[in-house]
Protein backbone atom coordinates (compact mmCIF):
# COMPACT_ATOMS: atom_id res chain seq x y z
CA UNK A 1 0.00 0.00 0.00
CA UNK A 2 3.04 2.78 0.18
CA UNK A 3 3.31 4.62 -2.33
CA UNK A 4 0.21 4.12 -3.73
CA UNK A 5 -1.81 6.38 -1.13
CA UNK A 6 -2.13 9.98 -2.57
CA UNK A 7 -3.91 11.76 0.34
CA UNK A 8 -4.58 15.46 0.16
CA UNK A 9 -1.43 17.70 1.70
CA UNK A 10 -4.36 19.01 4.31
CA UNK A 11 -4.49 15.10 5.49
CA UNK A 12 -1.02 14.72 6.00
CA UNK A 13 -0.77 18.46 7.74
CA UNK A 14 -3.47 17.22 9.82
CA UNK A 15 -1.98 14.40 10.85
CA UNK A 16 1.21 15.73 11.35
CA UNK A 17 -0.29 18.79 13.62
CA UNK A 18 -1.92 15.37 15.53
CA UNK A 19 1.57 13.50 15.98
CA UNK A 20 3.43 16.67 17.29
CA UNK A 21 1.23 17.91 19.76
CA UNK A 22 1.12 14.44 21.29
CA UNK A 23 4.82 14.56 21.70
CA UNK A 24 4.89 17.56 23.16
CA UNK A 25 1.59 16.64 25.68
CA UNK A 26 3.15 13.04 26.60
CA UNK A 27 5.70 12.10 29.01
CA UNK A 28 4.81 8.62 29.25
CA UNK A 29 7.56 6.62 27.63
CA UNK A 30 5.42 3.53 26.22
CA UNK A 31 3.06 6.12 24.91
CA UNK A 32 5.81 8.29 23.03
CA UNK A 33 7.09 5.04 21.85
CA UNK A 34 3.59 4.31 20.42
CA UNK A 35 3.15 7.80 18.90
CA UNK A 36 6.73 7.30 17.09
CA UNK A 37 5.53 4.00 15.75
CA UNK A 38 2.22 6.02 14.50
CA UNK A 39 4.41 8.46 12.90
CA UNK A 40 6.53 5.77 11.01
CA UNK A 41 2.86 3.88 10.06
CA UNK A 42 1.51 6.86 8.83
CA UNK A 43 4.58 7.98 7.15
CA UNK A 44 4.55 4.69 5.22
CA UNK A 45 0.92 5.04 4.78
CA UNK A 46 1.83 8.39 3.14
CA UNK A 47 4.34 6.67 0.97
CA UNK A 48 7.23 7.91 2.30
CA UNK A 49 10.74 5.81 2.77
CA UNK A 50 11.44 4.66 6.42
CA UNK A 51 15.01 3.39 5.31
CA UNK A 52 15.58 7.51 4.47
CA UNK A 53 13.99 8.13 7.91
CA UNK A 54 16.70 5.68 9.58
CA UNK A 55 19.04 6.97 8.32
CA UNK A 56 18.22 10.12 9.64
CA UNK A 57 17.50 8.81 12.94
CA UNK A 58 20.96 7.01 13.24
CA UNK A 59 22.63 9.90 12.51
CA UNK A 60 20.91 11.87 15.68
CA UNK A 61 21.92 8.94 18.06
CA UNK A 62 25.04 10.27 19.66
CA UNK A 63 23.05 13.82 20.23
CA UNK A 64 20.74 11.83 22.59
CA UNK A 65 23.18 9.57 24.33
CA UNK A 66 24.92 13.17 25.35
CA UNK A 67 21.42 14.55 25.86
CA UNK A 68 20.81 11.80 28.76
CA UNK A 69 24.25 12.91 30.59
CA UNK A 70 23.66 16.46 30.37
CA UNK A 71 20.09 15.87 32.01
CA UNK A 72 21.82 13.40 34.59
CA UNK A 73 24.25 16.08 35.30
CA UNK A 74 22.11 19.34 35.50
CA UNK A 75 18.86 17.69 36.80
CA UNK A 76 18.32 17.52 40.90
CA UNK A 77 17.61 14.79 42.56
CA UNK A 78 16.74 11.23 41.30
CA UNK A 79 18.36 7.89 41.71
CA UNK A 80 22.47 7.70 40.38
CA UNK A 81 23.23 5.12 38.50
CA UNK A 82 26.70 6.47 37.61
CA UNK A 83 28.72 9.13 39.61
CA UNK A 84 31.90 10.36 39.47
CA UNK A 85 32.59 11.39 43.28
CA UNK A 86 30.18 14.18 43.86
CA UNK A 87 29.17 14.72 40.41
CA UNK A 88 25.99 12.62 39.20
CA UNK A 89 26.81 11.52 35.78
CA UNK A 90 24.15 9.23 35.20
CA UNK A 91 20.58 9.13 37.22
CA UNK A 92 17.56 7.28 36.49
CA UNK A 93 15.57 11.34 36.28
CA UNK A 94 17.85 11.97 33.55
CA UNK A 95 17.80 8.76 31.76
CA UNK A 96 14.04 8.83 31.45
CA UNK A 97 14.30 12.96 30.30
CA UNK A 98 16.88 11.78 28.04
CA UNK A 99 14.74 8.84 26.37
CA UNK A 100 11.79 11.50 26.24
CA UNK A 101 13.46 14.20 24.56
CA UNK A 102 14.67 11.41 21.83
CA UNK A 103 11.30 9.66 21.45
CA UNK A 104 10.10 13.86 20.87
CA UNK A 105 12.43 14.37 18.04
CA UNK A 106 12.44 11.16 16.52
CA UNK A 107 8.13 11.34 16.43
CA UNK A 108 8.58 15.36 15.20
CA UNK A 109 10.83 14.23 12.53
CA UNK A 110 8.86 10.99 11.45
CA UNK A 111 5.82 13.32 11.17
CA UNK A 112 7.47 16.21 9.61
CA UNK A 113 8.77 13.83 7.00
CA UNK A 114 5.24 12.84 6.05
CA UNK A 115 4.78 16.56 4.90
CA UNK A 116 7.77 15.96 2.07
CA UNK A 117 5.73 13.39 0.52
CA UNK A 118 3.82 15.89 -1.24
CA UNK A 119 5.56 18.04 -3.90
CA UNK A 120 5.86 22.18 -2.71
CA UNK A 121 3.19 22.97 -5.31
CA UNK A 122 0.66 20.81 -3.42
CA UNK A 123 1.36 22.03 0.32
CA UNK A 124 1.24 25.81 -0.82
CA UNK A 125 -2.18 25.07 -2.26
CA UNK A 126 -3.24 23.37 1.14
CA UNK A 127 -2.44 26.23 3.09
CA UNK A 128 -4.32 28.54 1.00
CA UNK A 129 -7.40 26.52 1.42
CA UNK A 130 -6.48 26.11 4.90
CA UNK A 131 -7.01 29.92 5.11
CA UNK A 132 -3.09 30.93 5.54
CA UNK A 133 -1.98 33.84 3.04
CA UNK A 134 -0.47 33.13 -0.05
CA UNK A 135 2.81 34.94 1.31
CA UNK A 136 3.22 33.14 4.12
CA UNK A 137 2.26 29.58 2.44
CA UNK A 138 4.88 30.16 -0.16
CA UNK A 139 7.63 31.06 2.97
CA UNK A 140 6.48 28.07 4.11
CA UNK A 141 7.58 26.39 1.14
CA UNK A 142 10.61 27.87 0.24
CA UNK A 143 12.10 26.49 3.74
CA UNK A 144 11.03 22.94 2.56
CA UNK A 145 12.07 23.30 -0.71
CA UNK A 146 15.65 24.43 0.39
CA UNK A 147 16.51 21.90 3.25
CA UNK A 148 17.51 19.36 1.06
CA UNK A 149 19.89 21.82 -1.08
CA UNK A 150 21.46 23.02 1.70
CA UNK A 151 22.67 19.77 3.18
CA UNK A 152 23.72 19.01 -0.58
CA UNK A 153 26.20 22.00 -0.04
CA UNK A 154 26.85 20.93 3.30
CA UNK A 155 27.93 17.27 1.93
CA UNK A 156 30.10 19.11 -1.23
CA UNK A 157 31.73 21.09 1.29
CA UNK A 158 32.70 17.93 3.18
CA UNK A 159 33.64 15.98 0.41
CA UNK A 160 35.95 19.07 -1.14
CA UNK A 161 37.81 19.35 2.20
CA UNK A 162 37.94 15.31 2.36
CA UNK A 163 39.55 15.74 -1.39
CA UNK A 164 42.00 17.86 -0.24
CA UNK A 165 43.76 14.82 1.52
CA UNK A 166 42.63 15.88 4.67
CA UNK A 167 41.71 13.28 7.51
CA UNK A 168 39.12 15.11 9.93
CA UNK A 169 39.44 12.50 12.60
CA UNK A 170 43.23 13.09 12.55
CA UNK A 171 43.05 16.59 12.67
CA UNK A 172 43.47 17.89 16.35
CA UNK A 173 40.28 18.60 17.90
CA UNK A 174 40.87 22.78 17.57
CA UNK A 175 42.14 22.84 14.29
CA UNK A 176 38.93 20.16 13.51
CA UNK A 177 36.76 23.19 15.60
CA UNK A 178 37.93 25.67 13.04
CA UNK A 179 37.47 23.20 9.92
CA UNK A 180 33.75 22.76 10.89
CA UNK A 181 33.69 26.76 10.96
CA UNK A 182 34.25 26.82 7.63
CA UNK A 183 31.16 25.13 6.56
CA UNK A 184 29.58 28.35 7.84
CA UNK A 185 30.36 31.06 5.57
CA UNK A 186 29.76 29.41 2.17
CA UNK A 187 26.30 28.23 3.60
CA UNK A 188 25.30 31.99 5.08
CA UNK A 189 26.20 33.48 1.55
CA UNK A 190 24.80 30.70 -0.24
CA UNK A 191 21.52 31.26 2.01
CA UNK A 192 21.85 34.94 1.11
CA UNK A 193 22.25 34.85 -2.63
CA UNK A 194 19.60 32.37 -3.27
CA UNK A 195 17.03 34.57 -1.49
CA UNK A 196 18.53 37.67 -2.99
CA UNK A 197 17.91 36.11 -6.55
CA UNK A 198 14.39 34.17 -6.04
CA UNK A 199 13.13 37.63 -4.59
CA UNK A 200 14.49 39.47 -8.36
CA UNK A 201 12.64 36.00 -9.77
CA UNK A 202 9.11 36.38 -7.71
CA UNK A 203 9.51 39.98 -8.76
CA UNK A 204 10.05 39.58 -12.59
CA UNK A 205 7.30 37.28 -12.40
CA UNK A 206 5.06 40.25 -10.90
CA UNK A 207 4.91 38.30 -7.10
CA UNK A 208 1.82 40.02 -5.45
CA UNK A 209 1.23 42.29 -8.38
CA UNK A 210 -3.31 41.80 -8.18
CA UNK A 211 -4.27 41.71 -4.80
CA UNK A 212 -6.94 38.54 -5.39
CA UNK A 213 -4.96 35.24 -7.01
CA UNK A 214 -6.45 32.14 -8.95
CA UNK A 215 -5.33 28.57 -8.47
CA UNK A 216 -5.60 26.66 -11.65
CA UNK A 217 -5.62 22.87 -9.60
CA UNK A 218 -8.14 23.35 -6.25
CA UNK A 219 -7.88 20.45 -3.89
CA UNK A 220 -10.26 18.39 -3.18
CA UNK A 221 -10.91 16.13 -0.24
CA UNK A 222 -11.50 12.80 -1.11
CA UNK A 223 -13.64 9.75 1.27
CA UNK A 224 -10.34 8.61 2.21
CA UNK A 225 -8.91 12.21 3.10
CA UNK A 226 -12.16 11.66 5.67
CA UNK A 227 -11.49 8.40 7.10
CA UNK A 228 -7.72 8.78 7.65
CA UNK A 229 -8.91 11.92 9.73
CA UNK A 230 -11.57 10.56 11.27
CA UNK A 231 -9.19 7.36 12.36
CA UNK A 232 -6.45 10.17 13.29
CA UNK A 233 -8.57 11.76 15.59
CA UNK A 234 -10.00 8.62 17.63
CA UNK A 235 -6.25 7.14 17.45
CA UNK A 236 -5.35 10.91 18.77
CA UNK A 237 -8.48 11.14 21.56
CA UNK A 238 -7.64 7.51 22.69
CA UNK A 239 -3.95 8.40 23.79
CA UNK A 240 -4.65 11.69 25.34
CA UNK A 241 -7.81 10.08 27.44
CA UNK A 242 -5.30 7.10 28.10
CA UNK A 243 -2.22 9.75 29.21
CA UNK A 244 -4.83 11.79 31.47
CA UNK A 245 -5.96 8.54 33.37
CA UNK A 246 -2.89 7.69 33.66
CA UNK A 247 -1.62 10.76 35.06
CA UNK B 1 49.28 5.89 -11.07
CA UNK B 2 46.43 4.52 -13.27
CA UNK B 3 42.85 4.89 -13.00
CA UNK B 4 40.46 2.05 -13.81
CA UNK B 5 37.11 1.02 -13.98
CA UNK B 6 36.23 -2.47 -14.37
CA UNK B 7 32.36 -3.05 -15.56
CA UNK B 8 30.88 -0.18 -13.45
CA UNK B 9 26.94 0.84 -14.17
CA UNK B 10 25.93 3.47 -11.79
CA UNK B 11 22.30 4.55 -10.82
CA UNK B 12 21.12 7.34 -7.93
CA UNK B 13 18.88 4.99 -5.33
CA UNK B 14 15.36 3.99 -6.94
CA UNK B 15 16.82 6.30 -10.13
CA UNK B 16 17.28 4.68 -13.96
CA UNK B 17 20.87 4.15 -14.85
CA UNK B 18 23.11 7.16 -15.34
CA UNK B 19 26.24 4.98 -16.69
CA UNK B 20 26.18 0.89 -17.72
CA UNK B 21 28.81 -1.62 -18.28
CA UNK B 22 31.77 1.41 -18.19
CA UNK B 23 35.33 -0.29 -18.83
CA UNK B 24 38.29 2.30 -18.50
CA UNK B 25 42.04 2.05 -18.16
CA UNK B 26 43.07 5.99 -17.25
CA UNK B 27 47.17 6.33 -17.89
CA UNK B 28 48.87 8.89 -15.79
CA UNK B 29 51.04 11.70 -17.45
CA UNK B 30 48.14 11.75 -20.16
CA UNK B 31 45.78 14.20 -20.87
CA UNK B 32 42.02 12.71 -21.44
CA UNK B 33 39.20 14.77 -22.29
CA UNK B 34 35.57 13.18 -21.51
CA UNK B 35 33.32 15.15 -24.26
CA UNK B 36 29.83 14.25 -24.95
CA UNK B 37 26.08 15.90 -24.48
CA UNK B 38 24.72 17.15 -21.13
CA UNK B 39 23.33 14.72 -19.12
CA UNK B 40 25.57 11.60 -20.85
CA UNK B 41 27.12 11.04 -17.33
CA UNK B 42 30.62 12.94 -17.63
CA UNK B 43 30.70 14.30 -14.55
CA UNK B 44 29.11 11.23 -13.20
CA UNK B 45 31.95 9.32 -14.60
CA UNK B 46 34.11 11.89 -13.03
CA UNK B 47 33.25 11.84 -9.53
CA UNK B 48 33.30 7.50 -9.16
CA UNK B 49 36.90 8.50 -10.45
CA UNK B 50 37.62 10.28 -7.20
CA UNK B 51 35.06 8.24 -4.98
CA UNK B 52 32.63 10.91 -4.42
CA UNK B 53 30.40 8.43 -5.95
CA UNK B 54 30.63 4.78 -5.30
CA UNK B 55 29.66 2.40 -8.03
CA UNK B 56 26.36 0.45 -8.22
CA UNK B 57 28.07 -2.69 -9.79
CA UNK B 58 31.36 -3.21 -10.75
CA UNK B 59 34.56 -1.70 -9.25
CA UNK B 60 36.83 2.16 -9.99
CA UNK B 61 40.91 1.37 -8.80
CA UNK B 62 42.85 4.50 -7.95
CA UNK B 63 45.85 3.30 -8.07
CA UNK B 64 45.41 -0.26 -5.99
CA UNK B 65 42.55 1.69 -3.99
CA UNK B 66 39.31 0.08 -4.63
CA UNK B 67 37.00 3.28 -4.20
CA UNK B 68 34.03 1.60 -2.69
CA UNK B 69 36.81 0.60 0.52
CA UNK B 70 38.93 3.65 0.23
CA UNK B 71 38.09 6.97 2.30
CA UNK B 72 38.04 10.26 0.36
CA UNK B 73 41.16 12.09 2.17
CA UNK B 74 42.81 8.71 0.89
CA UNK B 75 41.96 9.19 -2.53
CA UNK B 76 42.48 12.76 -2.26
CA UNK B 77 46.18 12.80 -1.04
CA UNK B 78 46.56 11.16 -4.90
CA UNK B 79 43.77 13.09 -7.45
CA UNK B 80 42.99 16.54 -7.31
CA UNK B 81 39.06 17.12 -7.99
CA UNK B 82 37.95 20.55 -9.96
CA UNK B 83 34.13 20.55 -9.17
CA UNK B 84 31.56 21.78 -12.12
CA UNK B 85 30.59 24.93 -9.71
CA UNK B 86 33.66 26.75 -8.17
CA UNK B 87 31.56 27.47 -5.06
CA UNK B 88 31.56 24.05 -3.74
CA UNK B 89 35.36 23.70 -2.93
CA UNK B 90 35.62 27.23 -2.22
CA UNK B 91 35.07 27.86 2.19
CA UNK B 92 37.73 30.55 3.90
CA UNK B 93 37.18 34.07 4.58
CA UNK B 94 39.90 35.27 2.41
CA UNK B 95 41.48 34.21 -1.02
CA UNK B 96 44.48 33.62 1.09
CA UNK B 97 43.51 31.79 3.84
CA UNK B 98 41.55 29.04 1.27
CA UNK B 99 44.79 28.31 -0.50
CA UNK B 100 46.52 28.23 3.01
CA UNK B 101 43.66 25.89 4.46
CA UNK B 102 45.11 22.43 3.77
CA UNK B 103 48.77 23.03 4.54
CA UNK B 104 47.84 24.91 7.81
CA UNK B 105 46.01 21.71 8.58
CA UNK B 106 48.96 19.54 7.66
CA UNK B 107 50.77 21.73 10.32
CA UNK B 108 53.42 23.19 7.69
CA UNK B 109 55.81 26.29 8.72
CA UNK B 110 53.67 29.22 8.14
CA UNK B 111 57.07 30.80 6.37
CA UNK B 112 56.87 28.01 3.54
CA UNK B 113 52.67 28.24 3.90
CA UNK B 114 52.98 31.81 2.86
CA UNK B 115 55.19 31.59 0.57
CA UNK B 116 53.62 28.85 -1.62
CA UNK B 117 50.59 30.98 -1.51
CA UNK B 118 52.27 34.37 -3.18
CA UNK B 119 53.64 31.81 -5.74
CA UNK B 120 49.81 30.51 -6.32
CA UNK B 121 48.47 33.67 -6.43
CA UNK B 122 50.77 34.75 -9.04
CA UNK B 123 50.70 31.72 -10.95
CA UNK B 124 46.99 31.74 -11.24
CA UNK B 125 46.58 35.93 -11.16
CA UNK B 126 44.89 36.23 -8.17
CA UNK B 127 47.23 38.88 -6.13
CA UNK B 128 44.61 41.65 -6.94
CA UNK B 129 41.91 39.52 -4.85
CA UNK B 130 44.29 37.97 -2.17
CA UNK B 131 42.42 39.57 0.87
CA UNK B 132 38.74 39.46 -0.33
CA UNK B 133 36.27 37.39 0.14
CA UNK B 134 36.18 34.13 -2.23
CA UNK B 135 32.26 34.25 -2.66
CA UNK B 136 32.38 37.84 -4.44
CA UNK B 137 35.06 37.23 -6.68
CA UNK B 138 33.77 37.00 -10.37
CA UNK B 139 33.05 33.32 -11.89
CA UNK B 140 36.20 33.22 -13.75
CA UNK B 141 37.95 34.07 -10.90
CA UNK B 142 36.14 31.50 -8.31
CA UNK B 143 37.38 29.12 -10.79
CA UNK B 144 40.86 29.61 -11.35
CA UNK B 145 40.86 30.01 -7.35
CA UNK B 146 39.76 26.60 -6.91
CA UNK B 147 42.00 25.13 -9.35
CA UNK B 148 44.85 26.63 -7.21
CA UNK B 149 43.84 25.51 -4.17
CA UNK B 150 43.21 21.91 -5.85
CA UNK B 151 47.39 22.32 -7.25
CA UNK B 152 48.08 23.41 -4.07
CA UNK B 153 48.28 19.45 -2.88
CA UNK B 154 50.43 18.64 -5.58
CA UNK B 155 48.21 15.75 -7.13
CA UNK B 156 49.76 13.10 -9.24
CA UNK B 157 46.17 13.13 -10.97
CA UNK B 158 43.63 15.99 -11.82
CA UNK B 159 39.79 15.64 -12.48
CA UNK B 160 38.78 18.95 -14.18
CA UNK B 161 34.97 19.80 -14.81
CA UNK B 162 34.76 22.22 -16.83
CA UNK B 163 37.81 24.20 -16.29
CA UNK B 164 37.61 26.92 -19.00
CA UNK B 165 34.06 27.99 -17.85
CA UNK B 166 33.90 31.71 -17.44
CA UNK B 167 37.52 32.48 -18.57
CA UNK B 168 37.99 34.99 -20.84
CA UNK B 169 40.76 34.54 -23.70
CA UNK B 170 43.65 35.40 -21.97
CA UNK B 171 42.45 33.37 -18.83
CA UNK B 172 42.10 30.58 -21.23
CA UNK B 173 45.40 30.80 -22.76
CA UNK B 174 46.96 31.02 -19.25
CA UNK B 175 44.83 27.68 -18.13
CA UNK B 176 46.50 26.16 -21.18
CA UNK B 177 50.04 27.15 -20.08
CA UNK B 178 49.33 25.54 -16.50
CA UNK B 179 47.95 22.25 -18.27
CA UNK B 180 51.34 22.27 -20.43
CA UNK B 181 53.46 22.48 -17.32
CA UNK B 182 51.65 20.07 -15.32
CA UNK B 183 51.81 17.14 -18.47
CA UNK B 184 55.44 18.57 -18.29
CA UNK B 185 55.84 17.62 -14.95
CA UNK B 186 53.87 13.93 -15.38
CA UNK B 187 50.58 14.98 -13.85
CA UNK B 188 47.98 12.93 -15.55
CA UNK B 189 44.89 14.67 -16.09
CA UNK B 190 40.85 13.86 -16.98
CA UNK B 191 39.27 17.26 -18.25
CA UNK B 192 35.79 17.42 -18.76
CA UNK B 193 34.51 19.88 -21.37
CA UNK B 194 33.03 21.17 -24.45
CA UNK B 195 35.00 23.79 -25.32
CA UNK B 196 36.33 21.85 -29.13
CA UNK B 197 39.04 24.11 -29.64
CA UNK B 198 40.48 23.22 -25.76
CA UNK B 199 40.25 20.17 -26.29
CA UNK B 200 41.67 19.67 -29.97
CA UNK B 201 44.76 21.97 -28.11
CA UNK B 202 45.23 19.50 -25.13
CA UNK B 203 43.83 15.84 -25.97
CA UNK B 204 46.22 13.04 -25.90
CA UNK B 205 43.20 10.83 -25.81
CA UNK B 206 39.23 11.46 -26.27
CA UNK B 207 36.55 9.44 -24.52
CA UNK B 208 32.88 9.77 -25.69
CA UNK B 209 30.61 9.61 -22.96
CA UNK B 210 26.58 9.61 -23.78
CA UNK B 211 23.72 7.76 -23.74
CA UNK B 212 25.44 5.50 -20.15
CA UNK B 213 28.42 4.53 -21.83
CA UNK B 214 31.95 5.62 -22.87
CA UNK B 215 33.65 4.84 -26.14
CA UNK B 216 37.20 6.28 -27.62
CA UNK B 217 36.86 8.87 -30.00
CA UNK B 218 40.51 9.66 -30.78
Amino acid sequence: MAGKVSLDPRTKLFMVLAISSLAVFLTNIYLLLLVLLLAVAALAFAGGSIVDLLGKLKRLIAIFIAIVFVQSIFTKGGQPLLQAGELVILSDIGLTRGIQTMLRFFIILSSAAIMTTSNPREIIQGLIQCKVPYEIAFMVTVAIRFFPILRDEVNDIMTAIQLRGINLKQVPFLKRLKTYSYLLSPMLFSVFMKSQDLSVAMEMRAFRAYPRRTSLRVLHFRTQDYQVMALCTIIFLAIVFTALKAG
Amino acid sequence: MMIALNAVSFRYPRGNWILKDINLHIESKKCTFMVGPNGGGKTTLGKLMTGILKPTLGDVFVDKLNTKQAKLYQVGTKVGYLFQEPERQIFAATVRDELAFVMELKGIEKEVIEQRVEVALVRFQLQEVADSFPFQLSRGEKQRLALATVLMNNPSFLILDEPTTGLDVERKERLSEIIRELKKRGTGMVIISHDERFVEKHADRIIIVAGGGARDGG
